[in-house]
This record gives structure tokens, sequence and C-alpha cells, in this order.
């Protein structure tokens, strides 16, 4: 009979114990997966968002993240600078501002107002309806048409909060010319989006002339384009999307993946322990069986391939519960992450990579070796006859 | 607004210029110390500086928020900021200020001044500083998604314990089955059980406890470092030590005597191997 046979057989004949293992190994592998899915998770979605729109570029006036830092000033001049490179297909102001929609008898409702540049792509996806044309048109999202009571060709009155107006605006009211889905609205957010002179307007300004950041197509290469923005406009930063990420990584996203680090081993080493315990008692227990086989005339190599196909077992069936168990898990893990303020909805915390269940079953394999190592070495190094008499005499 | 500040001036000449304070981080990025006198201004181009002597490094008040941006700031008196950022076309005195910090005589009346607030002054928001405990709030949030991970933990940990002891108990067969041929009672046996399992369970939760205490500080110093803040990330409060014994110990208990049950039910001679 082969080891892993035997093995098994060694399992069936403890139901319990063989159970709780594989349960506890499923339950351990189960977290492993989904730290491991959230050790890049936040940045690969951030990653598929950014690549999803049609811009590869994104121009700031500082190092500072798009909305936490300076506006960019004159920001027709520098959109017609930008548009004016070889390697720049389209580029589109992009400025964002409190709102607040009036309603009557009710609470207001509070959202943000993005005003984008007239460009061939804007970054949002229009569901009914069409894009803004005049300043007093906007588009807004599902949420907040329904939250204000408004369709396409309604009315809305809205009220702009503008980071350069510190006073109380007046309401201003738009005609709603479409429904559309923003790529970075969070699942209470209400966001609507009309032109730089419409959010102008909004702002009680004369005329568009600020930006939060310009919002670059490149006609080839992202980086080549960011390279000539960079040389045309010096006190300007461009970044692709790349980069963008690594910015993003370098601020708050990075505390998930030294988190999921932490997590990920402390698991593998409560794993590891909790097997080798398993396993060296195991042994312990079956050390005069392990003797009578000796003495019939198993080799020491095989009855420690025994031991190591029952480590291969429990670790190997647990591994593959784990993965159903890791992936219901990692899907309520993230509806709770998700509640924190600011999240896209597309973006998710936990996502799967092939990259990740590689790991997975790399770390469980070193598991399920070095949780064998011990009672291993008990089986290889136990004296048949001494053991034999003892279990005789006891 | 971004202020920018420019060459460091080693020694200062004529009018002493008005005070600021450097956060440590901006300090030691820039080799800035208390005396020097620096040049600040509002753009990269260094237009329309002023000097500011610096009179004291201070540490940026740890911010949950600001976790990874490292804190390069300037602290100085509003009128000096005001001077400083005011436009040529804005008169003394009119200038804005992004916030204002109110101090209400009675801090329970946070919510109803704020409504009062945005009724009266409406595009204007008031928000109380000691209300952290609402739905989004970021750490609110982490706070359950690690309370999730620790439920799980405790799941896997309950399985492996519940592994553990049968096997630990079935180890003990005999002498359970001894012991009751002797004419111990069950549920003498189970106390007994019972009380090792306590006393095991209570000695695990404290050499826990003693690692998660030895480990507080290493993973403090650790983020402390990688996110050059002051932020304490890991602290072991009295409450959190009673909650991690109280699940701990019951645990172990329960899962020893769960252990033992199904064996106990078995007649003693089975036991003894007789």
């Amino acid at each position: 009979m082969r080891a892993l046979a035997f093995a098994w057989r060694s399992l069936v004949r403890q139901p319990a114990r063989a159970t709780l293992g594989i349960l506890g190994v499923a339950a351990v592998g189960a977290l492993l997966f989904d730290m491991l899915l959230l050790s890049q998770g936040l940045v690969r979605s951030m990653r598929d968002l950014l690549e999803r729109q049609d811009f590869d570029v994104r121009v700031t006036a500082t190092e500072a993240l798009p909305g936490t830092g300076p506006v960019i000033d004159d920001a027709v001049a520098v959109v017609a600078t930008i548009k004016a490179l070889p390697s720049v297909r389209e580029a589109v102001a992009f400025r964002i501002e409190d709102l607040s929609i009036d309603r009557a008898g009710r609470r207001r409702v509070r959202g943000f107002l993005q005003g984008v540049g007239r460009g061939a792509v804007q970054p949002w996806t229009l569901l009914r309806g069409g894009n803004p044309q005049g300043p007093r048109e906007l588009v807004l999202d599902e949420d907040g048409a329904r939250e204000a009571g408004v369709a396409v060709g309604s009315s809305i009155t809205i009220r702009a909060s503008c980071s350069a107006e510190r006073d109380a605006l007046p309401p201003v009211t738009f005609r709603v010319s479409g429904i559309a889905a923003f790529p970075f609205d969070g699942p209470d957010d209400v966001t609507a989006a009309t032109t730089d002179d419409g959010l102008a307007t909004a702002c009680g300004e004369r005329e568009a002339g600020m930006a939060d950041m310009i919002l670059v197509t490149a006609a080839g290469d992202p980086a080549a384009a960011a390279a000539d923005i960079a040389a045309a406009r010096p006190d300007l930063r461009a970044f692709t999307n790349e980069q963008m990420i690594g910015r993003i990584e370098q601020g708050g996203f990075t505390y998930f993946r030294q988190i999921s680090t932490v997590l990920t081993t402390v698991t593998v080493s409560f794993a590891l322990l909790l097997i080798t315990v398993l396993l060296t008692v195991s042994v312990n227990q079956r050390l005069g069986e392990i003797a009578a086989l000796r003495a019939l005339g198993f080799s020491r190599a095989r009855v420690v391939a025994d031991v190591f196909s029952e480590s291969v077992l429990i670790v190997g069936i647990g591994g593959a519960l784990s993965l159903p168990l890791g992936f219901a898990l990692a899907e309520g893990l993230d509806r709770i992450l998700k509640r924190m303020p600011g999240i896209p909805e597309p973006l998710h915390f936990f996502v799967f990579q092939p990259e990740a269940l590689a790991v997975h079953a790399t770390l469980l394999v070193v598991t399920a070796v070095a949780a064998a190592l011990y009672p291993m070495r008990i089986v290889a190094r136990l004296p048949i006859a001494a053991t034999l008499r003892d279990e005789v005499i006891s | 607004m971004g202020v920018f500040w420019a060459a460091v001036v080693v020694a200062a000449q004529g009018q002493q210029p008005p005070d600021i304070l450097v956060s440590r981080q901006l300090a030691e990025a820039e080799g800035l110390g208390v005396g020097d006198v620096v040049d600040l201004a509002t753009s990269a181009a260094g237009a329309n500086a002023r000097p500011f002597r610096i009179a004291g490094i201070y540490e940026p008040t740890p911010d949950p928020m600001q976790l990874g941006q490292v804190p390069r700031e300037v602290r100085m008196h509003l009128p000096d900021l005001l001077s400083l950022t005011r436009g040529p076309d804005t008169p003394a005195g009119t200038e804005h200020v992004d916030s204002i910090n109110i101090a209400l005589t009675d801090p329970r009346d946070a919510d109803a001044f704020a409504r009062d607030l945005a009724s009266r002054m409406p595009g204007v928001s008031a928000r109380s500083t000691s209300n952290p405990s609402f739905d989004g709030n970021p750490f609110v949030v982490l706070e359950r998604f690690h309370l999730a991970i620790a439920i799980v933990t405790i799941v896997a940990a309950t399985v492996f314990l519940l592994a553990l002891t049968i096997m630990l108990v079935d180890e003990r067969r005999e002498t359970v089955g001894v012991l009751r041929l002797i004419g111990l009672p069950v549920h003498r046996i189970l106390g007994q059980i019972f009380f090792e399992g306590v006393l095991i369970a209570g000695v695990g939760a404290l050499f826990g406890l003693v690692l998660a205490l030895g480990s507080e500080r290493l993973i403090n110093e650790f983020f402390q470092w990688r996110y050059n803040t002051a932020l304490i990330f890991v602290r072991i409060t009295p409450e959190v030590a009673a909650t991690c014994v109280a699940i701990a110990v019951p645990l172990g208990a329960v899962a020893t005597v769960a252990a033992s049950w199904a064996l106990l039910r078995r007649g003693a001679l089975r036991l003894a191997r007789r």
C-alpha cells in the first residue's frame, strides 16, 4: 500500500481529530489567502480603475495627490499648451468642489460637483441622456437623481461650496442633461458634473480658470507624453497611471500591505505550530504501532513517508477547502472595509490574483513540510525493540 | 494652500523676523534648527518671500487620517500667515480662514449647534470633534475589520484546540478508566478535567498576553519608523487584556470538557481496555 493511501487510512481511523485538523487548516488557510489578496488588492484595484478610464497621464500643480494640493491656475492656457504637444491626443481640465442640492421641505443632499473641460473623452460613463453642452447643464449619478427626484430634462437647484470662494454662494439652477456613472463615486456619494464654465458659474466666477488636475490621453507612449508635458510646463507635475499608483502606494495604501504582511507571518507561524503539535501528539500516540510496522518490515523511509503524507493530506485538504472559505471571507471583509468614506464603489480591498494563489500554495507546501519535520525525526529515530518492549510492559 | 520655503539664511540681520515652529519631520529632512531664519513664499518660484525665524521644532499631533504623508509643516501666527498669503486686491481684515475651532459651554450641544449654524449660514458646515463613532468613520471601520479577523482567528484556534484536547484526552483514556474503576464518579473526573483545562488555558492566555506586550513595542516602533509618525498602532489596554482572557480561558476549559465528555460516556472497562 502506498504511503499516501496508508496515511489516508490513518486519518479515516480517527475521523474527529482528522476533521478538526483539516477544518483548522482550512480556517487558517482562508485567513492566509485573504491576507495575500489584501496585500496587493487595493493597489491592483486602483490600477484597474485608472486604466479603465481613457486617460493615461494626470497633471497636477505639485506632488500632492489631486484634491489635496494647490490648484492649477490658468487651466485653459495649460490645457491648450498640453493639447498642442504631438504626444498628446486629448487633454481636459478637471476640478471638483462640494455640492448641496436643495429639496423642497427636505434635508439637503450633499455631494461633489465636477467641472470638466470640453473634450472627446469625459471621465464618466453616460447611462441616459447626453453630456452637458452649456454652462447650465449637468449630468448626475443615479443616487443623486433618485435623492433629488429628478430625471433627464428636469431642472435642479444646486449650491456649490468652492475652495476659492469662502462666502456662501447663491443657489444656481441647472438642467439635467443626462444620468452618468462616475468611476470614483463612493457607494453613498452623490456626484454631478458640468462643464468647466458650469462649475465656474456655480462658484460665482466670471470664467473657468483653475483646475485640480489636467486629464491627458496620450497619442502613444504615456511616459513620453508625461515627459513632454514636464518639459513644456516644468512648473507642473505630470504622472502616468503607473506613477500615480506609486504615489498612492506611498500614502495610506501601504498600511494594508503592512497589516497583511504581519498577519500572513502570524497566520503561517500559527498553522505551522499547530500542525506540528497535532502530528507530534498523533505520532507519539502511535509509537507502538509504528515500531510494530518497522518490525514487520516497513523501512525507515517508508514510515517517515507515512507521517509526511499525513501532513500533506491534512494541509492539502485543508488548503483546498480554504479557497472557497477564503473567497467568502474576503467578500465579507471587503464589505466591512468599503464602509470607509471616500472609497469608490468599484474599488476593492481584496482582489484575486493568480500570484496570490501561487504564494498561498507555496506557503502551505512549506508549512506541510516544516510541520512534518519534527514528527518525521521522531519516527526515523524510533528504536524498534525498546519501543515494542515498553509497549508490552505498559 | 501651499507655502514654499526657500534657502535658509543662517543669521538674521536687522529687524527680528516673526517666529515660526517647524515640524520635526521637515526639520530633519532639511537640516533646520532652532534660531535659523528661513524664507517662506506662497509660490514655488519663491516670489515675495519673507523671512521667518525658527523658534522651535514641534512633533505634529499624530493624525491617523494623514498616515503615510510625512508632515512637512510650519506653524505661524495667523496674522503672519494672512499677511503672507493676502492677495494685492484683498484689504487687510477681509481674508478668509479654512476653519474656526469653537469651544462650547456645554460640549453636549455640539450637534444642536452644528444644525443651528447650518440653518443660519448656508454653505458653512460644523462638525463635532468628539463624535468619532459614526458609521463611516475610518477607524470604526478598521476596528470592525480587525474584529472580523480576530473572530476568524479565534474560530481557527478553537478548532485546533478541540483537535488537540481530543488527542490529549484520548492519551489519558486508560488513566480515566482506572479512576472510574476505583470508584470516582464521572462528575468528579469531569471537574478535575475542567480545572485542568482552566489552568492550562489561563497559563496559555497569560503567555499570549506576555507575547502581545512584547510585540506591542516592536510593532509600534516598526510602523512609527515606517511612517515617520508618533502614532500608536497597537496598544494593549487593560480592557483588551481582560477581553482576551475572558475569551481564551472559558474557550480552553469548554474545549477540554467537550473533548472529555465523549470519552467519559464510555464504560469504565472499555476505557481501561479490560
